[in-house]
């Protein structure tokens, strides 16, 4: 299992209820900080448009893309809410010292 | 002898529903124009929880950021601040036809609900002016555990189930008008069917514009949980105006696995009004939606029923009408996206312009990779009465698994000089055999509506056909 | 956010082109240049445009001046009666009064004139055939260009004019090397006149780098039959526009397209049937074969006016899915703005072979491979079959082959 660093992104940067798109090993991750501090990432691609997920909104555990509302669990990338219908590709993801470490298998 | 009189095209002859009911008084009228603060005021009049007042925010802000569609239909003239966006006439749901007040009861007479209430249905949830005003279910289905009763109320009644499936079909951010619809949502059925249980009779709800610039904005939810079967029929009818209402309502369906649904609408609005609306509905394994779509009033309307096919096997039909007379453009269609293996659907349109009116068939079939074994017709059919009229078709289809079975079929035709010529001979008029002719062209849908309906299309029909001709 | 057109290609080199042209000629270049300058890159939230993106268009190279000149045949006794055929070049030296009557006078569909013009501006290379009043040619007249290899911008026009009562067969072949970057933007102007039936078959059989951003106009004069054939064979990308005018009474045509594709193939077509005239015909039929991961997407509109009676029209597309990555789009518009028609519809499919055939062929012994070389062949029959023209006919077989494979019967024989 390879890992990657957050490019240039410390966590810090990245406040509690919001996602951010990172380059993870050249890969496009979207990384979410819960308001209760519980650190996710998903592919960053929305399987409905094939647009970027980090320009959304984190409500609670669910990323929502922010150009037609559809939502996937920033956990498990499972679609939460239409229009798409293919799950995204979730990363384990941890935060060490102030690096976001995304685990890309 | 008569001089035609081209006005008898723009209206139907004889409207049996225009009037305006005089003694109807307006309650709690807000004043015209969208806000933040009129979304607010919408939440606090209602006593939502806390999480529909942050949802019907962040909706607002979302349609406030959307640009309008630069597809279908003219919407140039809808002026989002020349609008009513709540109005009640009653403060609370009624559980019996006695309850109603006075002029109320003498709109739904004329609509002919009590006899429809004694004999067919099970349950009435009426719309009038964005409040559910009357409401009844019988003994037997609430014995099953089937829950219909007005979204607003099923909000506060059913705090879990609600929150669970609400915005999860169509989200707040889907498009500019279900945006607008989940900031100012108010009305609409909420219906629940336990596992197992098939509610026999079909469910039925009216509507009704009557405030000059009142807009529409009800909002639907239906669960079918796994097994069950229910058939729910929406109705509505409007008096006349000069000035352009909205009607944007937003249905959402789960049909669960081997569950089934079907959701009949038959829309005769004035023809002023600005009819826009998404319709969705997602389908487990085993699982049947079909919608019936019945797009006879407004002035424009922009519907596109959709089935999400998203377990194995699932199923999905979509069965639509529109007639459009002159100055109406009915765009409509169905969309169907087949999202698991062996899901089959079908799309069945049949269109009538006349006059100088514009019918477009607008959908979609989409296949993801890995949906094998998927299968799906589309099937449009076009009659166009008259010279001056026009009629569309825009099928989409993006198609990316192999094995598969996708067709589309679609026709453009008059009605045949042959045909009337016969019919004529055995001494029908021409409006007669006319309309003889279309209500055959559409009989294949007609045939599935409830039996009131069949007979009040045909009606209609006949009457679009007298201002056709002569 | 507007894109440059390449470097290679801009005022400079037009003006480079049509020196030693003669002066009416430098003009209409001039001209159409100012216009392809006024004019926007395609944009991709357009209907045309949102299938295929520009992004990748190979711009690198220059474009290519010393074009290979299409070898084109003419009996010397159909030269006598007056048949033009020629490579364009030399029919401006030789012809010049009847190239400059008829070429660059027309403008295309709005989505497709970024690249007419350009192609107007600066082509290089192309075809030009003209047939007089009342001649008719038997047997088909080829013109065949054979690309060499390089990166390179190549636009060239091909311009066809049948007077009244002419009558003709034209078949354009063009291939090139594998491997090659290159922008490929030949259009084709094709004008029919009264009662003229001409059959125009075109025969892509381009590289596997190559870039392929076409547009064909063809006008269809009062009682004009005319046939066209797209065979698309090679290529990277295919971006094709075609543009048919029936303007004409009574006139008629038949829009017929055999695509077959591999690889990472796209393609992607764009139709118009225009029906302006009364009583006209007009008939399309486009058939796809999509091995690997390829993908065709169609976009055909049939637009019938509303002074257009008694018209007559089918547009067909039917794609066969070949493996679990190919994938297709087809969508067949109809924008009918009179009741007074005597038929119009439409039709597509996407699917893999019925199962049922692909039993039926193996249980007669024959292997999976085999059996689907003769269904496939059998697929695109209901085109070859409507290919009048026998040695045409051979020639878009023969060049099928590497993509459909042959079947048993047409490798015995």
């Amino acid at each position: 299992m390879t890992t990657g660093f957050a490019a240039g992104l410390r966590a810090s940067a990245v406040a509690p209820g919001t996602v951010v798109t990172v380059m993870v090993d050249g890969r496009s991750v979207c990384v979410g900080h819960t308001l209760d501090g519980r650190w996710g990432a998903i592919e960053d691609v929305c399987t409905h448009d094939g647009g970027d997920l980090g320009d959304g909104e984190l409500e609670g555990d669910a990323v929502e893309c922010p150009r037609h509302g559809g939502r996937f669990d920033l956990f498990t990338g499972r679609v939460l809410a239409l229009p798409p219908v293919v799950p995204v590709k979730a990363f384990p993801v941890h935060v060490e010292g102030d690096e976001i470490v995304v685990e890309l298998s | 002898m008569a001089v035609p009189n081209p006005a008898v095209e723009k209206v139907p002859t004889g409207y049996k529903y225009g009037w305006n009911d005089p003694e109807m008084k307006s309650l709690h009228v807000m004043k015209k124009g969208l806000s933040r603060e009129v979304v607010e005021e919408i939440s606090r009049i209602k006593g939502e929880p806390q999480w529909m007042t942050d949802l019907r925010l962040k909706a607002y802000r979302h349609f406030e950021a959307r640009p309008m569609p630069t597809w279908g239909g003219d919407m140039s003239q809808i002026d989002f601040q020349d609008i009513y966006y709540y109005v009640t006439a009653t403060d609370k749901a009624v559980q019996s036809w006695d309850d109603v007040p006075d002029y109320i009861r003498r709109t739904y007479d004329r609509l002919g609900i009590p006899e429809a209430e004694k004999k067919y249905l099970a349950g009435v949830g009426g719309q009038y002016d964005s409040e559910v005003v009357y409401h009844n279910i019988r003994a037997d289905l609430e014995k099953l555990g089937v829950i219909f009763l007005g979204t607003d109320e099923a909000l506060i009644k059913y705090p879990e189930i609600f929150k669970e499936y609400f915005g999860t079909v169509i989200p707040a951010n889907d498009n500019k008008l279900a945006a607008l619809n989940t900031a100012v949502w108010s009305g609409g059925s909420f219906i629940y069917v336990p596992k197992g249980v098939h509610v026999e009779l079909p469910l039925q709800a009216y509507f009704r514009i009557n405030t000059e610039n009142m807009g529409q904005f009800e909002r639907t939810l239906i669960i079918a949980d796994e097994g069950s079967s229910v058939h729910y029929v929406e109705g509505c009818t409007a008096p006349a105006y000069t000035t352009a209402s909205l009607h944007s309502a937003v249905v959402e369906i789960i049909v669960k696995k081997g569950a089934r649904v079907r959701y009949t609408t038959i829309q005769n609005w004035s023809h002023n009004v600005y009819n826009l609306v998404t319709k969705r509905a997602v389908a487990y394994e085993d699982a049947v939606m079909e919608w019936v779509d019945g797009n006879l009033g407004s002035h424009l309307t922009m519907k596109y029923p959709s089935i999400y096919l998203l377990g194995e096997r699932a199923h999905g039909e979509v069965l639509s009408i529109a007639f459009a007379g002159s100055d109406q453009h009915q765009d409509a269609g169905g969309k169907v996206i087949h999202a698991a293996p062996n899901t089959t659907s079908l799309i069945t349109s049949k269109s009538i312009s006349q006059g100088t009116g514009r019918t477009s068939y607008r959908g979609l079939i989409k296949v993801y990779p890995g949906c094998h074994g998927s299968k799906s017709t589309v099937r449009c059919d076009a009659l166009i009465l008259s010279d001056e009229a026009r009629s569309d078709t825009y099928p989409y289809m993006e198609i990316d698994e192999d094995d598969v079975t996708i067709g589309h079929e679609a026709s453009v035709s008059k009605v045949g000089s042959e045909q009337l010529f016969y019919l004529m001979s055995r001494g029908m008029n021409e409006a007669e055999a006319s309309a003889m002719i279309v209500n055959g062209f559409i009989e294949p849908i007609v045939k599935e509506l409830p039996m009131e309906y069949a007979v009040e299309m045909n009606r209609l029909i006949q009457l679009q056909m007298e201002g056709a001709v002569g | 956010m507007s894109v440059q057109a390449p470097a290679a290609l801009d005022a400079n080199t037009v003006q480079q082109i049509s020196s030693g042209e003669p002066g009416w000629l430098r003009t209409l270049r001039t001209d159409w240049w100012a216009r392809v300058e006024a004019q926007p890159w395609p944009d991709p939230a357009e209907e045309e445009w949102r299938r295929t993106s520009l992004d990748d268009l190979p711009r690198d190279g220059g474009l290519l001046l010393d074009a290979p000149t299409a070898t084109c045949d003419l009996d010397p006794l159909l030269a006598e009666r007056g048949v033009i055929f020629s490579d364009l070049a030399t029919a401006v030296r030789e012809h010049a009064d009847l190239v400059r009557a008829h070429i660059g006078r027309n403008d295309t569909l709005p989505a497709q004139m970024p690249f007419w013009g350009r192609s107007l501006a600066a082509w290089t290379g192309g075809t030009f055939l003209y047939v007089p009043k009342g001649v008719a040619i038997d047997g088909p007249l080829t013109a065949r260009t054979e690309l060499p290899s390089g990166a390179y911008t190549y636009l060239p026009h091909t311009l066809v004019v049948l007077e009244e009562d002419a009558s003709a067969t034209l078949l354009e072949e063009i291939s090139s090397p594998d491997g090659q970057a290159v922008w490929f933007g030949g259009t084709a102007d094709v004008q029919v006149g009264y009662g003229a039936r001409l059959r125009y078959a075109n025969l892509q059989r381009l590289g596997d780098g190559v870039w392929r951003i076409g547009a064909q106009r063809v006008e269809v004069g009062q009682d004009a039959n005319v046939t066209t054939l797209n065979a698309e064979i090679g290529s990277a990308i295919s971006k094709v526009g075609m543009d048919v005018r029936m303007t004409g009474k009574g006139g008629t045509s038949r829009l017929l397209g055999l695509l077959a594709a591999g690889g990472a193939q796209s393609i992607d077509f764009n139709s118009c049937q225009d029906l302006v005239g009364s009583h006209t015909t007009s008939d399309l039929l486009y058939l796809s074969a999509l091995y690997d991961a390829s993908h065709a997407s169609f976009y055909g509109v049939t637009r019938v006016r509303p002074e257009a009676k008694q018209t007559s029209s089918y547009q067909e597309c039917r794609n066969l899915l070949l493996s679990p990555n190919a994938g297709a789009e087809p969508i067949p518009v109809l924008e009918i703005e009179t009741n007074d028609i005597l038929r119009c519809g439409h039709g597509a499919t996407a699917g893999a072979i019925d199962p049922v055939q692909r039993f039926y062929a193996q249980s007669r012994g024959m292997s999976a491979d085999a059996a689907e070389r003769m269904i496939v062949r059998g697929f695109f029959e209901r085109v070859v079959a409507q290919i009048d023209s026998e040695p045409i006919k051979a020639r878009v077989l023969d060049a099928l082959v590497p993509r459909i494979g042959r079947t048993d019967e047409e490798a015995a024989a």
